[in-house]
């Protein structure tokens, strides 16, 4: 980590300890906006590092941005970080100024045609994150001229509802003719590049989380006493958290790869981040849980706050069993004989 | 208080890549076509290859050239070692000397010790056993009774070892003793001797592992003359140069890549024509040794820098068996129909040899427990 990206995590942590208790995020979850847990992230810059400052960012390494969002998954923030940074990300390759305020973006089926003076975009998709507190919805077009829209999200017909996170997702259906301003073309398949920086954007997101989720279950260990001592005396519970740090350590190695630009970072190294984070969910907060006890299965204690985002996160942006075939097809293409290799490239 | 887990992220230099480019020409060139490749460290034996390797100056790479050492980074050793165990190569003649034994006569021996071995290690032609285990002492380590007495000049050792790998082809071990009886302090009263597996009054009897093959053995000690030269480090200073031995025993890419083999015949095996759930599974294997191979990098850099990294090397042991274990067990359910006979075997050989890779070098259960320690449980 270089000093700016340490001043980044230090600022970061300060205000998420500060702005992002418990009861901001549940009241988010009861669908109140953290407006001003957002506030203080934005006037801090934190929303928009790595975006150039030409288009309205504020420059830096995108780099600079993941951290941010790792950071901020440690808290459980219930904010559109990661969907603002691509979308301000793919406004800025489309030349765009970047607005204030919360972004986000549908990735789904949608087809563009010039109507008029305009266009006609048409189509659909689910689970869009955080519609309802979104300023701008990005819809990114990969068919024909790739190209990017804006939209307004009370425009749109959505039907809206919580995830296990509790996090509003919506499903959208779209046939509206946008002006001519509203569509900027894009140089590369803004569709790929979205889905590709989604995914990225969620290993990080559960990086943060599962590190979070280690630090609480070793500390809960420690602090919860039963037959008269501490449960972290069991050697139970100690091999079961020691398996839990495994599973951490290697996660925040697969993601290190990810902390670079969209445009520098190889497939092969965010399929292993995105697959081997995402399969590491299902240990991590299986023993996260255990160990908690039933104190852990409640809304009091705020594991869960962390545990059921990384059940949301490691769907999103596709699945394991994508990623995994992703890498498989890279090694079965390469052959046997190129298999060593290709893993001593994999950074 | 846990202080979260320290893995840097690294790359290796450019001058350790040239090196690989180096490694795989050599191994390429040096190794029979029809040689049954192992990726599991502890199977190969082949004096002369590991001679090759010597000239090479790939034995005893981190070791200063006063010692016959090449005096290069530990980075540059791991590419090395990560280069000969993928291509499964015969390495075990020299390993243990190489990772560890050379290690504990720097960090300890003598000067006189460092002169005479070294430079024969170096070379690929003087090759060491571990003497820790006893028959009453796995993993209480502490427990051993193998015990030396002070006599003229040296010191009589009585007792035995076990599991002591390639005793029967190696020239020394360096063997754990009690050289004052068991106190209240357990760590104290133990020593470590450089003996001699020719001298007189030693048995070694070779023990079948599964697959058949008698790669460890009983070795006995019966008075067995051990002169004062032969004592590595400070008398009583045993338990210390020990756990600092098991450092350098448990950090390595052979804690990850037995089974690798498995997965490059896998691969052979389906071809252009996988099924989705073979690109899978390969995807899913490829994943997990990526990242752990990250994570080993990363403790050879802090090898490097001068770190004893205690949780990290457990950790990445842990981590790495199980991986190397759930290999064959999930390929073996997406074996094609027709398969070749170097597939079955490199498959078979390797279930036949998995029990142990969560056993030597300290069990997964005794790993768990130095984690749970880095992590402040206990
Ligand atoms: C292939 C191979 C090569 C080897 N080579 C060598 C060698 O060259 N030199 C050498 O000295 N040794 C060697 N070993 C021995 C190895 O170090 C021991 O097998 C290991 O330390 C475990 O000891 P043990 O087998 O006696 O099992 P034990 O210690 O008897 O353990 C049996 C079971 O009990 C568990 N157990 C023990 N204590 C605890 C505890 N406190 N808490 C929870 N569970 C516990 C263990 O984890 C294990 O599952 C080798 C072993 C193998 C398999």
């Amino acid at each position: 980590m270089n000093d700016q990206q340490q001043m980044i995590q230090e600022t970061v942590s300060r205000i998420l300890r500060d702005h992002c208790s418990k009861e901001v995020v549940d009241a988010a979850e009861a669908g109140n906006w953290a407006a001003g847990l957002w506030q203080n992230l934005e006037d801090n810059g934190l929303t928009l590092a790595g975006i150039p400052e030409a288009n309205g960012g504020i420059g830096g390494d995108y780099a600079d941005s993941l951290l941010v969002l790792r950071e901020a998954a440690g808290f459980a923030a219930p904010l559109p970080l990661a969907e603002t940074l691509i979308a301000a990300h793919l406004l800025a390759l489309a030349g765009e100024q970047v607005p204030m305020g919360p972004l986000t973006l549908a990735t789904g089926d949608f087809s563009l045609k010039q109507e008029g003076q305009g266009f006609r975009l048409t189509g659909y998709a689910s689970e869009v994150a955080f519609l309802p507190w979104a300023q701008v919805l990005l819809v990114p077009v990969a068919g024909g001229q790739p190209a990017l829209c804006r939209l307004n999200p009370t425009d749109i017909t959505a039907t809206t509802r919580h995830n296990m996170a509790g996090e509003p997702r919506s499903d959208i259906t779209v046939d509206t003719v946008l002006a001519a301003e509203a569509v900027s073309a894009m140089p590369v398949d803004p569709l790929t590049l979205c889905m590709n920086m989604g995914a990225a954007a969620r290993a990080v997101q559960m990086t943060g989380a599962l590190t979070s989720v280690l630090n609480l279950s070793v500390q809960y260990a420690m602090e919860r006493t039963q037959f008269g001592k501490a449960i972290s005396g069991f050697q139970a519970i100690q091999h079961q958290l020691a398996t839990l740090a495994c599973e951490v350590a290697a996660c925040q190695r697969a993601a290190d790869a990810l902390m670079t630009s969209p445009e520098a970072l190889s497939a092969l190294d965010l399929a292993v981040a995105k697959a081997r984070i995402g399969e590491a969910v299902s240990l991590v907060t299986d023993i996260a849980h255990q160990v908690h006890g039933a104190m852990g299965y409640t809304m009091e204690h705020s594991l869960n706050l962390r545990t059921r985002r990384l059940w949301c996160w490691r769907d999103e942006y596709q699945r394991e069993a994508h990623w995994e075939a992703e890498i498989g097809k890279l090694v079965v293409a390469g052959g046997a004989d190129n298999l060593w290799n290709l893993i001593t490239t994999a950074s | 208080m846990f202080q979260g887990l320290q893995f840097e992220p690294v790359s290796l230099p450019d001058h350790a890549e040239a090196l690989r480019s180096e490694v795989r020409e050599f191994i390429e060139r040096e190794l029979p076509p029809d040689y049954l490749r192992n990726s599991d460290f502890n199977t190969g034996v082949s004096a002369e290859f590991s001679q090759k390797l010597g000239a090479k100056g790939w034995i005893g790479m981190t070791w200063p050239k006063e010692y016959g050492g090449h005096g290069r980074s530990f980075l540059e050793r791991y590419v090395v070692t990560e280069e000969l165990l993928a291509a499964g190569a015969p390495v075990f003649a020299h390993w243990i000397a190489d990772r560890q034994s050379g290690a504990q006569l720097l960090k300890f021996g003598t000067e006189q010790q460092r002169q005479t071995y070294l430079p024969r290690i170096a070379r690929g032609e003087c090759y060491f056993s571990i003497g820790m285990s006893e028959p009453d002492s796995g993993s209480d380590l502490a427990s051993i009774r193998t015990s030396a007495t002070r006599v003229e000049g040296g010191w009589l050792v009585n007792g035995s070892k076990i599991w002591s790998s390639g005793a029967h082809q190696n020239h020394f071990m360096i063997t754990l003793v009690r050289t004052e009886p068991p106190s209240a302090n357990r760590h104290a009263g133990m020593s470590q001797f450089m003996i001699d597996l020719k001298s007189p009054n030693i048995t070694i009897q070779g023990i079948k592992n599964l697959s058949g093959e008698s790669d460890f053995n009983q070795v006995f000690f019966d008075d067995v003359f051990v002169p004062d030269e032969m004592v590595i480090g400070e008398p009583g200073n045993g338990w210390e140069q020990v756990v600092s031995e098991l450092g350098y025993e448990r950090s390595g890419p052979e804690r990850f890549l037995s089974a690798f083999r498995v997965m490059v015949e896998f691969v052979r095996e389906v071809g252009d024509n996988p099924t989705e759930a073979q690109v899978a599974l390969i995807g899913r294997l490829t994943a997990h040794l990526i990242t752990l191979r990250r994570m080993s990098v990363s403790v050879a850099a802090m090898l490097e820098s001068g770190k004893t990294p205690v949780t990290e090397a457990a950790l990445i042991k842990e981590l790495g068996n199980s991986y190397e274990r759930m290999v064959p067990e999930l390929i073996r359910q997406l074996v094609p129909g027709r398969t070749s006979l170097r597939f079955r075997q490199t498959l078979e050989e390797c279930i036949l040899h998995a029990p142990s890779f969560t056993l030597r070098g300290g069990t997964r259960e005794i790993l768990r427990g130095v984690i749970a320690r880095g992590l402040g449980l206990r």
